[in-house]
């Protein structure tokens, strides 16, 4: 089968001079039979390696919206199907239109690009969102729960937005089926646990996950990928029909022959082979599969700290015919440092195919993708910029040369600084001197502005940061690509080492000044609760037309100003009691004739 | 006094006291009528200076007394004003920062001097007065800024609303002496008298006197009956100078926007479009859709059919519905449709004023938003037929 998607590389490492390395650069992109039914208007982008995918949170990535989105110059989204599968919602298989509802394309396939407005970008779809595997992750809105209840042979367990899922493989497929992702991670049991798994865990979830993976693999050339499942099935049911029927004779039978009995009953159990039964006639009747070979298929290579379990998980998942790339698991290191992460990461890319993508989560931070790109990483996430960016932080790492102009804003070679810091409050210089990011560019935003936006609790400081800090990352990624070209990687990796050190280990702290203005804004909110609250109750318009305010408090802290009190709540208020008119009696008129009008007006649309 | 405004009129509508004008401000023209978005801190909820330019935004509003406390005053100046501090090239109208005082804070105390409160940080008492007000406006650098009037609730009655129209009348005076920067920053007026009908003529009478550049009614949209206000709008442009741009505070609402301009109204603000972004809520002309609703899970159109905002071109109801009042770019999205919508109606309220076709615009708007005619607001029925427009019977008029 030809892969519907074109890795190429372009150049390994100029300079091995370690043992090793083996960084190299390429692109990673959809093959051009798959694209030539792409409608001109939306162009997929190419992922030059080493390179990311964008993180997303139920398939938008934070913070920004769509037009913002697109002055980044990634290539890929990132959409982990526990961010979107969920039972009541459009994300769900089961809700999913079978062509398009979207007028301008009407009779084409619906596809998860098209629902999330991704159509030029490369869709990357896993399983789980495994930014977990990073030291304390943090999700400002959804937090997943890490570890779960244990997968086992009929599914995996995900943890979406609206709780714990299990997701059987039957399930997987159809979700691809209907999503049409450009790649698709198969189905694995990955290991979530914090602590280390031992070995027969570890074992468990290898079979699983290569069964799984040949399974997918049948399914996506068009067979029958679950025929085998159903005549193992079969063969049980049948077994224990036949029990419940010798035993209901021999009941009846009450005679001497008891015996003899048992002895057929053992005949069974050792072989089909000298069944008199006939086992072998079973028929299953296989389930005619639509293929679904424009979609490519990345496998998750395990083995958590094992060194034996990881060789072979790489070996035998490298050597089934189909798979387009690697995930390098992570996860199940989680009870180790990052050095010895590291080592096993190594462990697995010396056992996979050099001429495939492999992808790598968790390890994120800039010295860390240094390492990794000089094992042969080619494809990371953006989860280090997005974290970042909900920590009030901005990126001033460079790597090689120190660019210039930076000397000004940068003169401490910190790698980021904090905008919550009460220094930052007077500056009105950039983030960032000689930054093409929307905020620095032309002095646009500033250091102050963005420190204010942030104690004024005003979303526009994560907008603004998130797009800065994604920037830097993608320059960071474009110098190291070109620095594994001419060969400098290893003496830059060094001076960017010694510059900048080690990433500090994340901590769930928060700024001193994030406390205080959430206290604040919480005070604020428990008012206005209880306001909004009688204003419902005079009102009894419901759930359905009235502000909920604790939805209000979902959307994040930064969803309110965290003024004392501030002009829109009030002002929200007037216009309620706007609404509501007068006197008692008109109250309820007006709303109702408001409710009506809208459900009127809704039916008829 | 000194004005730096030119107000060309450019159409008349024939039937109703709308017009359409072009208002020509230190930071560039502004189609009027005009709805001005609220960015209250110096920022639009999460959208950023080029998306509201992009929305054909031209006039924003701050408000003085949050710029006042954060960034402050001293701030603002280092950096040169609110413009450069939020990256806005375009227009800035900031309020006097009294209302906020009055209405946020329960222990405000107005005297003669002005408005008392408690600092929101030490708990110090603080003195707001009409020369305070217009330094810090000053300091802004907004292209309108706003008298600072003593605000009584529109509910009140008996003599203290005549005190606080007459007190207002004063503090005009001396905001009038105060204010540095008349050939760069232009100072509206605010007429107050309650629901008073004499009262506000008396202020209109006095303040036309002082010759501001600009005039706003102020006082109202304080949860008052709305046949009341309307009747006051109508009234105070009545009797306004036609040759200066009127401004009604704090209204917004779709209905309100187009009954007031055919009432003569010219600018608007009001923080409810972007409020209500940021619970889910979207605005069309059919009405306002709840997007938190589970109706919408399966609903693939866009928010409103037709609309060019970002949102709507990118996504349908149906994944709106499951980030909206969940993530921030929920957030973001409504608030651009929901601008957009707001400023797309203005646009083509003014169109038709121009093409000389309101009364029709206006039937069809309202027989769009509340379908039949037994659902139309009564305040809105008596309105526009003392404007000569006969939403029950007159439709096909011309």
């Amino acid at each position: 089968m030809t892969s519907p998607l074109k890795f190429q590389i372009k150049q390994t490492s100029a300079k091995p001079t370690r043992a090793g390395e083996s960084a190299r650069c390429g692109t990673f992109a959809l093959s051009q039979s798959n694209t030539a039914g792409t409608d001109q208007q939306h162009v997929k982008r190419t992922i030059e390696t080493p390179g990311c995918l964008m993180y997303s949170l139920k398939g938008a990535v934070p913070h920004l919206t769509p037009d913002n989105l697109r002055q980044q110059s990634f290539g890929g989204v990132n959409v982990s199907l526990e961010q979107i599968l969920q039972t009541d919602q459009p994300g769900s298989f089961s809700r999913w239109p079978e062509t398009s509802p979207i007028p301008q394309f009407t009779g084409s396939k619906f596809t998860l690009a098209e629902y999330l407005r991704l159509q030029d970008l490369i869709t990357f779809c896993d399983l789980r969102d495994y930014s977990y595997a990073a030291e304390n992750f943090r999700h400002p809105t959804t937090p997943p729960t890490r570890k779960l209840a244990s997968n086992t042979d009929n599914h995996a367990v995900l943890s979406t937005p609206k709780g714990i899922r299990q997701l059987t493989l039957d399930d997987y497929l159809k979700t691809v089926r209907h999503y049409r992702p450009d790649v698709v991670v198969a189905l694995a049991d990955t290991i979530a646990e914090t602590t280390a798994p031992n070995e027969k865990r570890v074992r468990k979830s290898l079979e699983r996950s290569l069964k799984w993976l040949d399974q997918i693999l049948l399914e996506r050339a068009g067979q029958d990928g679950t025929i085998e499942d159903r005549r193992a099935e079969e063969e049980k049911k049948r077994r224990r029909e036949r029990k419940e029927k010798r035993r209901s004779a021999a009941a009846a039978a009450k005679a001497a022959g008891e015996q003899q009995e048992q002895d057929q009953d053992q005949d069974q159990e050792q072989g089909a082979g000298t069944s008199k039964e006939k086992e072998e006639e079973i028929y299953i009747e296989p389930i005619p599969t639509e293929p679904w070979t424009d979609v490519g298929l990345f496998a998750a290579v395990g083995g958590a700290h094992l060194e034996e379990s990881r060789i072979w998980s790489a070996q035998e998942t490298a050597k089934k015919e189909g798979v387009d790339g690697f995930v390098i698991d992570t996860l199940s290191l989680s009870a180790l440092d990052k050095d010895a992460r590291l080592k096993h990461v190594q462990t697995s890319l010396d056992h996979l195919p050099a001429d495939k993508p492999r992808l790598l989560y968790g390890l994120h931070a800039p010295e860390d993708v240094l390492e990794a790109v000089a094992m042969g990483i080619d494809l990371f996430d953006t989860s280090y910029p997005f974290q970042l960016a909900e920590d009030g932080r901005a990126s001033l790492y460079y790597y090689g040369p120190r660019p210039a102009g930076q000397d000004k804003s940068n003169s401490k070679t910190q790698r980021s600084i904090n905008l919550w810091d009460d220094e930052h409050g007077d500056k009105f210089v950039p983030i960032l001197e000689g930054c093409r990011c929307y905020a620095c560019k032309d002095n646009k935003h500033t250091r102050a502005y963005i420190n204010h936006l942030l104690k004024t609790h005003e979303m526009l400081a994560t907008v603004l940061l998130m797009g800065h800090n994604m920037y830097q990352y993608s320059q960071f990624f474009i110098l190291v690509r070109e620095s594994i070209q001419d060969g400098t990687l290893q003496e830059k990796s060094t001076a960017f080492l010694a510059t900048f050190g080690k990433e500090p280990t994340r901590t769930l702290e928060k700024h001193p000044n994030q406390i205080i203005v959430e206290a604040a804004l919480q005070k604020r909110n428990q008012r206005l609760e209880g306001a909004e609250e009688g204003v419902v109750g005079v009102i009894g318009m419901g759930a359905s037309t009235v502000n909920t305010p604790s939805l209000g408090a979902a959307v994040g802290a930064h969803a309110e100003d965290v003024e004392m009190e501030d002009s829109e709540s009030k002002s929200k208020k007037r216009h309620e009691t706007e609404e509501a008119g007068e006197d008692g009696g008109a109250k309820d008129e007006v709303v109702e004739k408001k409710v009506k009008k809208a459900a009127v007006a809704e039916s008829s649309s | 006094m000194k004005s730096a405004l030119k107000w060309d009129v450019i159409a008349k509508c024939g039937t109703t006291k709308a017009r359409a004008a072009v208002l020509t401000l230190p930071h560039g023209p502004v189609n009027a009528p005009v709805f001005m978005p609220v960015g209250t801190q110096g920022t639009l909820k999460g959208i950023t200076p080029d998306q509201i330019e992009g929305l054909g935004c031209q006039i924003m509003l701050n408000n003085t007394y949050h710029l006042g406390l954060r960034p402050g005053q001293e701030l603002l100046d280092t950096c040169g004003g609110a413009h450069v501090f939020q990256g806005w090239n375009r227009n800035l109208l900031t309020d006097s920062g009294g209302f906020q005082m009055v209405s946020l804070l329960k222990l405000a105390e107005i005297t003669e001097k002005g408005v008392q409160f408690e600092s929101p940080h030490d708990g110090s008492l603080m003195l707001l007065t009409p020369e305070h007000s217009m330094s810090l406006q000053n300091s802004i650098g907004a292209d309108i800024m706003m008298q600072l009037d003593d605000v009584v609730s529109s509910l009140t009655t008996g003599p203290r609303v005549e005190e606080a129209m007459w007190r207002s009348i004063r503090w005009l005076d001396r905001c009038i002496k105060a204010h540095k920067k008349p050939e760069s920053q232009n100072l509206f007026a605010i007429i107050q008298g309650g629901l008073d009908p004499a009262l506000r003529k008396q202020c209109i009478e006095e303040m036309v006197k002082r010759d501001t550049p600009g005039y706003a009614i102020g006082g109202l949209s304080g949860g008052e009956e709305k046949d009341k206000f309307w009747r006051v709008v109508s009234q105070c442009t009545d009797l306004m100078p036609r040759e200066k741009p009127i401004y009604c505070m704090g209204v917004g609402y779709a209905e309100d926007l187009v009954v007031c301009v055919a009432l003569g109204v010219d600018m608007f603000d009001c923080v409810f479009p972007t409020r209500t972004a940021r619970f889910g809520n979207a605005l069309t002309a059919t009405g306002t859709l709840s997007l938190r609703q589970a109706k919408f899970k399966d609903d693939f159109r866009p928010i409103e059919e037709g609309c060019d905002c970002i949102a709507c071109k990118s996504y349908t109801r149906a994944y709106l519905y499951t980030i909206v009042t969940k993530e921030t770019v929920g957030c973001h999205l409504i608030s651009i449709h929901n601008t957009a919508y707001q400023l797309r109606l203005m646009r083509q309220v003014r169109e038709s004023i121009i093409e000389d076709r309101f009364p029709q615009f206006i039937h069809k708007f309202f027989k769009d938003l509340f379908v039949e005619k037994a659902a139309y607001p009564e305040w809105a029925v008596n309105a526009l037929k003392s404007v000569n427009v006969d939403l029950i019977q007159g439709e096909n008029q011309p």
